[in-house]
């Protein structure tokens, strides 16, 4: 008799306790990640190749432009926003989040074939900004964002007059395979791993499910923030990660087996290649391997800063004198 | 031997799609006058996995094995993530030495890291089936494990990024997992000592977890 009480009291306290609470969806917008452009029209946007795209701009429009180029490619440009720093000296300073991250639209994951669908965006957005063929065009790009700005002027060599690049993993596969590696090792029994990989049973969602996806993808990511290789200071400042355009870039990359720098040697001005001391995946030797590609080539190392050197106070004030400089030369 | 071809091809079935979660039991090594079943496991299940359980074996007609699991995976925060269990094993089915058995769980688990915190509550159901020997046992199960309401409680760290972020009960289920796989155990003395092992995959069979595959090594003492 006590045991049926017992087991009865079991089964129905939840049911009392779930009944008393109004439930919400995981999947309504705004519940755990924020609404995007498409949803939320008071937030800043640009309408790109029929995307909605999250845009801001700092400084005058009439200035040489420079174009930041968030990483990821499921990150956005939030963590970039010291660069807009750069709009005091001289330049009109354009962020954006690409298409399907961030607080850009979001695209079903068969709408991506390749990275040309991010070629024609940036196109696109420099094309949205550009006052005259004479105003110059320089791009900034960390990390993936890097990657897009190596594979961009491997595509149009003549298309930008200068280009920073900030630890892109690689401009081949390979070298991109193997950063990613060395960068996410990470202990088997430490709590870093864990937490990636433990959540496994308490969310999962179907290829489209785009709001559990990214929320999921960025508690993924956060555990980055206490992976010590990549050597960062603390947590990056986010808005969305876009989980469907990071898995099917990678697949399409790795897929392809791609390699951007075969038309490299045409950009015959020079680069500037950032890399940070506190990034042990990377040192040196990788910066070396993956600027080879580009014909004048000057590298920096980001003093007391990891990966995400422009976004840390340190790294960020270590590295801005040497961009500023770069650009100004060309300016 | 149609039953042991039968048997034979439903664990590699099992085997080749995925892999099961369930408390192992040999149903032929456990005498009626054996009550408490003590446990001791570590393995591969969504993380590196620490556990022990509790299995209570009831005087019934139908056997029947009240069980309650808990474990905690690596890592140097200690019960910031766990994976409670109750429930029953029910042996349903015994033809020869072939058994088909039922294992029903409760589940209440934890995760945390620097941004949230969720608390989960789900069940599991397990089919198995296969061969018990007096001294060991092989058999092949298919199971679901479903996160059926999750509470959500974000921290600063999400919070400074996403004010707006809604903490509360969120359903319907927040996910689910397919699982089966095989498991075999040897016992001796009153002790079975077991290895199972498999894959796991996600509710809609196309996408699967970040560790997809399971291992455990387990313990049991049986006691009067």
């Amino acid at each position: 008799m006590y045991r049926n009480k017992l087991l009865s009291f079991i089964v129905l306290l939840p049911i009392f306790v779930f009944s008393c609470k109004k439930e919400m969806s995981i999947d309504a917008p705004g519940n755990l990640v924020p609404k995007t452009a498409d949803q939320n029209s008071s937030l800043p946007s640009i309408v790109i190749n029929g995307a909605k795209l999250h845009a801001e701009t700092f400084g005058d429009p009439n200035d040489p432009i420079i174009f930041i180029l968030h990483g990821g490619p499921a990150a956005d440009y939030r963590y970039l926003l010291n660069c807009k720093e750069l709009a005091e000296n001289g330049y009109f300073v354009v962020f954006y989040d690409q298409r399907g991250t961030g607080l850009s639209q979001r695209f079903p994951r068969s709408y991506y074939t390749g990275i040309q669908t991010s070629f024609d965006d940036l196109n696109g957005v420099i094309a949205h900004y550009r006052k005259s063929a004479a105003q110059k065009i320089f791009l900034l790009g960390h990390s993936w964002g890097a990657m897009l700005v190596g594979a961009y002027i491997n595509q149009y060599p003549n298309a930008v007059n200068g280009a920073v690049l900030a630890e892109p993993g690689g401009l081949k596969w390979k070298d991109v395979d193997d950063y990613v590696k060395r960068s996410r090792k990470m202990d088997i029994t430490g709590e870093a791993l864990n937490n990636a990989t433990y959540m496994d049973q308490f969310l999962t969602g179907k290829e489209d499910e785009h709001t559990i996806l990214d929320y999921k993808y960025k508690l993924l990511a956060s555990t980055g923030d206490e992976n010590e290789n990549v050597g960062n200071e603390g947590s990056l400042p986010f808005w969305r990660s876009g989980f469907v355009l990071q898995d099917v870039y990678f697949d399409i990359i790795k897929k392809e087996n791609s390699d951007w720098t075969t038309h490299l040697n045409q950009f015959k001005t020079k680069i500037l290649f950032v890399y940070s001391e506190r990034n042990k995946a990377y040192g040196l030797t990788h910066a070396e391997k993956v600027s080879s590609a580009f014909p004048n080539v000057q590298l920096f190392e980001t003093k007391g800063a990891g990966h995400d050197m422009l976004s840390f106070s340190t790294g960020w004030n270590n590295s801005r004198p040497i961009i500023l400089n770069y650009f100004n030369a060309l300016k | 031997m149609k039953h042991k071809i039968v048997i034979i091809i439903t664990v590699l079935l099992c085997t080749f799609c995925n892999y099961c979660h369930a408390q192992s039991i040999n149903w032929a090594g456990l005498k009626e006058e054996d009550r408490h079943l003590l446990n001791l496991n570590v393995g591969i299940d969504y993380g590196v996995i620490y556990g022990i359980g509790y299995g209570y074996h009831l005087k019934s007609k139908l056997p029947v094995v009240l069980n309650a699991e808990f474990s905690i995976p690596s890592g140097n925060k200690f019960f910031d993530d766990f994976k409670t269990k109750i429930g029953a094993h029910v042996k349903l089915l015994e033809v020869s030495n072939i058994a088909v058995s039922l294992n029903v769980n409760g589940v209440f688990r934890r995760y945390e890291n620097t941004l949230v915190r969720l608390s989960n509550f789900g069940a599991t159901a397990n089919v198995i089936i296969g061969y018990y020997g007096p001294k060991w046992y092989v058999n092949g199960e298919f199971g679901f494990d479903k996160a059926i309401v999750t509470h959500f409680k974000h921290k600063d760290a999400y919070k400074s990024n996403f004010p707006e972020v809604k903490d509360g009960w969120y359903e319907p289920s927040t996910g689910g997992n397919v699982q089966c796989g095989m498991q075999v155990g040897y016992s001796f003395n009153n002790s079975d000592v077991y290895l199972k092992g498999g894959k796991t995959i996600a509710q809609d069979f196309k996408t699967s977890p970040t560790i997809p595959v399971y291992i455990q090594l387990g313990y049991n003492l049986k006691l009067k």
